[in-house]
């Protein structure tokens, strides 16, 4: 995947939930993580992107 | 915070308007060609036609080179374009070339980025210089061609009326009205054109809602050009903030308004300058600092869907507009006019066929669509458009410290040269693995250094670069090991001389050339051949504006005629797949 591919992808996953609408968006983005999870089928790795996700949150509010 | 604001550093000079000789209201004289907007684009209209010895009239509204916030970076390909038409030195002596940037996320670097930039270029991947000075640079240029250049400032155009061989513009100046006929008419009158509306023409497209302030500033600073993007600073939370340094001191500031806050309040300069001075104050800027200029911006994504209608084309900002992420706008309105030049001198000059107007229209309305493309993931990135674009965001800069994967996207995407990959003008059919590297049809030239040497004056060899080559003609580079010319491109070259079409070979050899020979490149380096592509025999064919028209492992005199011809004549039915494969 290079950049060109990554710069689509995350376009087609802004666009997708932005279609959804607000409400729907957490739900999506938890359906995408587990189908990810899934395909991904390696419980180290993933285990180790939860931590990374999780990480510092506390200082992302959403305002901006 | 009371702070008073400064001029520009820069005093333009006011033009008289020039007032033509007038039989029943329109002007005797019928001219070749006119261009409505003595802007960027239109100053590289005028200078591109009069290389191929084309005049024009060139029509300016206002008394004056421009004033105020607008166009900055000037793109290498743009130079390149500006060095054809003898204007680089200007621009190389004012501009401050940058070759990268660092963007930020609160307080930490989350990209470092660099445009491309090796010791093959020529030219910086990027030039700072306010729009007065690439005007003003354009316009001195244009003066010294007086003769061929007949610039009317103060002088409104107020209605094109197209005709089936002319279009007569009606125009209005300080002093009395008239009209004027043209064969052809450019409209280079901006994103506000004139040309445009009395066409009954629309812009179509994306009308993005962030909103930035942009904010110049006089700055005594030593900080390096580079762009800087500031991402929920501290200093202005929730907000993003881009800074440029321009020359003579002048700081170019952009920051982007919250959602629901008003316009109208946050350009006043009571609500501007505490936050200039909050961000100075974080960049840890002490200097003494004044406003110069405020205005706001909104990104728009638009453009027509063909560029000729008749006898009239659009150019530049009248033909589409980008949004200013990734600095596509004067850059894109200068290669339309590079595009454009050379095909209407042409036309013009009885050398082709009007259809290959049509051509100008085919690929740039493809490269506008593409930097719509890129420009939309900037701006989308910039002033995300909706919850999910802003929520998206935030990941992905909050991520970016840590995880390098990701800092991609936060890669601005400057403008770079839209190959015409689909131009029905390419001959580009070639043989499987017959290149394994170099421009393919429709590209431009990678820049390679190589020895200039040979010619009229026997000078030695000087240090050059391969797109100094390049003129306002057809280039054939013929990749050899002796500068004397196979028959068939001698024969060619004086075919083409005949016809009264500007055309030259030039061979590009790998080893010193003993004694006297005609103008050459000395791949000295050798990086040359290898990233052509090329060996003993290959040719490659390149058009007046430095685009790739085809190429060839092997001399094809024969095929490089063809492709010209189609130019010239751009058949209706396109044969060009035929035509190549049967010339092989």
């Amino acid at each position: 995947m290079n950049a060109g591919d990554l710069d689509s992808l995350y376009t087609q996953l802004c666009r997708t939930m932005a279609e959804l609408g607000e409400p729907n968006a957490c739900v999506f983005l938890a359906r995408f993580a587990l189908l990810a999870i899934d395909h991904m089928d390696d419980a180290a790795t993933v285990s180790r992107l939860i931590g990374a996700a999780a990480e510092d949150i506390a200082d992302q509010t959403l305002s901006g | 915070m009371r702070r008073s604001f400064a001029a520009y550093p820069f005093t333009s000079l006011a033009h008289a308007a020039k007032l033509p000789p007038v039989l029943d209201g329109v002007e005797r004289t019928r001219h070749p060609v006119a261009i409505v907007g003595a802007g960027p684009v239109g100053y590289c209209v005028a200078l591109g036609l009069a290389s191929h010895g084309v005049r024009s009239v060139l029509i300016e509204a206002d008394d004056s080179v421009c004033s105020g916030s607008r166009a900055i970076c000037i793109s290498r390909r743009s130079l390149e374009i500006i060095a054809r038409l003898g204007a680089l030195e200007g621009y190389l002596k004012i501009g401050l070339p940058w070759t990268g940037g660092r963007s930020f996320y609160r307080d930490a670097e989350v990209l470092r980025f660099t445009m491309p930039q090796d010791e093959n270029q020529r030219l910086p991947p990027m030039l700072n210089l306010a729009q007065y000075h690439i005007e003003q640079i354009l316009l001195e240029r244009a003066q010294q061609l007086a003769e061929m250049i007949d610039l009317r400032w103060q002088t409104q155009v107020t209605a094109v009326e197209p005709r089936s061989d002319a279009a007569r513009l009606t125009l209005s100046t300080p002093r009395y009205n008239y009209q004027l006929d043209a064969d052809w008419v450019v409209g280079a009158d901006g994103g506000r054109s004139t040309v445009r509306e009395s066409l009954g023409l629309a812009l179509h497209g994306t009308r993005h809602e962030g909103r930035y302030v942009i904010v110049d500033i006089l700055l005594d600073s030593r900080r390096p050009a580079e762009r800087l993007a500031y991402f929920d600073p501290p200093c202005n939370r929730g907000s993003t903030v881009l800074v440029h340094k321009q020359p003579q001191n002048v700081w170019r500031i952009d920051y982007q308004l919250r959602d629901g806050e008003d316009a109208d309040a946050a350009v006043k300069p009571e609500n501007v300058i505490p936050r200039v001075a909050s961000l100075l104050e974080m960049m840890g800027e002490r200097g003494d600092w004044s406003p110069i200029w405020i205005s706001l911006y909104k990104a728009n994504a638009l453009t027509l869907d063909r560029y000729r209608h008749g006898r009239v084309m659009l150019a530049g900002d009248a033909a589409h507009l980008v949004p200013i992420f990734g600095v596509r706008g004067a850059n894109s309105g200068i290669e339309d006019a590079d595009n454009l030049s050379w095909k209407l001198a042409f036309v013009v000059k009885g050398l082709a066929s009007e259809r290959l107007l049509d051509s100008y229209s085919d690929e740039r309305v493809a490269a506008a669509r593409e930097n719509l493309r890129y420009s939309a993931k900037s701006t989308e990135f910039m002033a995300p458009p909706s919850f999910a674009f802003t929520l998206m965001r935030k990941a992905v800069l909050s991520l970016a410290v840590k995880h390098a994967g990701l800092r991609s996207l936060i890669n601005p995407r400057q403008t770079a040269a839209i190959p015409y990959s689909e131009s029905p003008l390419n001959c580009a059919l070639e043989h499987p693995g017959e290149f394994f590297a170099g421009p393919a049809a429709g590209a431009v030239l990678p820049e390679c250094p190589l020895m200039i040497a040979g010619g009229e004056a026997r000078a030695e060899p000087r240090a050059g670069h391969v797109t100094e080559l390049l003129g306002q003609r057809f280039t054939c580079f013929f990749f050899c090991d002796e500068v004397r010319l196979p028959a068939a491109l001698a024969s060619l070259e004086r075919t083409m001389g005949a016809h009264g079409i500007p055309f030259g070979v030039v061979s590009l050899v790998r080893h010193r050339m003993p004694g006297r020979a005609p103008l050459h490149g000395w791949d000295h380096t050798g990086r040359l051949f290898p990233m052509y592509g090329a060996a003993a025999n290959t040719l490659y064919l390149i058009r007046p504006d430095g685009h790739v028209l085809g190429r060839w492992r092997r001399v094809a005199a024969a095929e490089a005629a063809a492709a010209i011809e189609r130019v010239m004549t751009c058949p209706k039915a396109q044969g060009t797949a035929d035509e190549c494969r049967r010339s092989r």
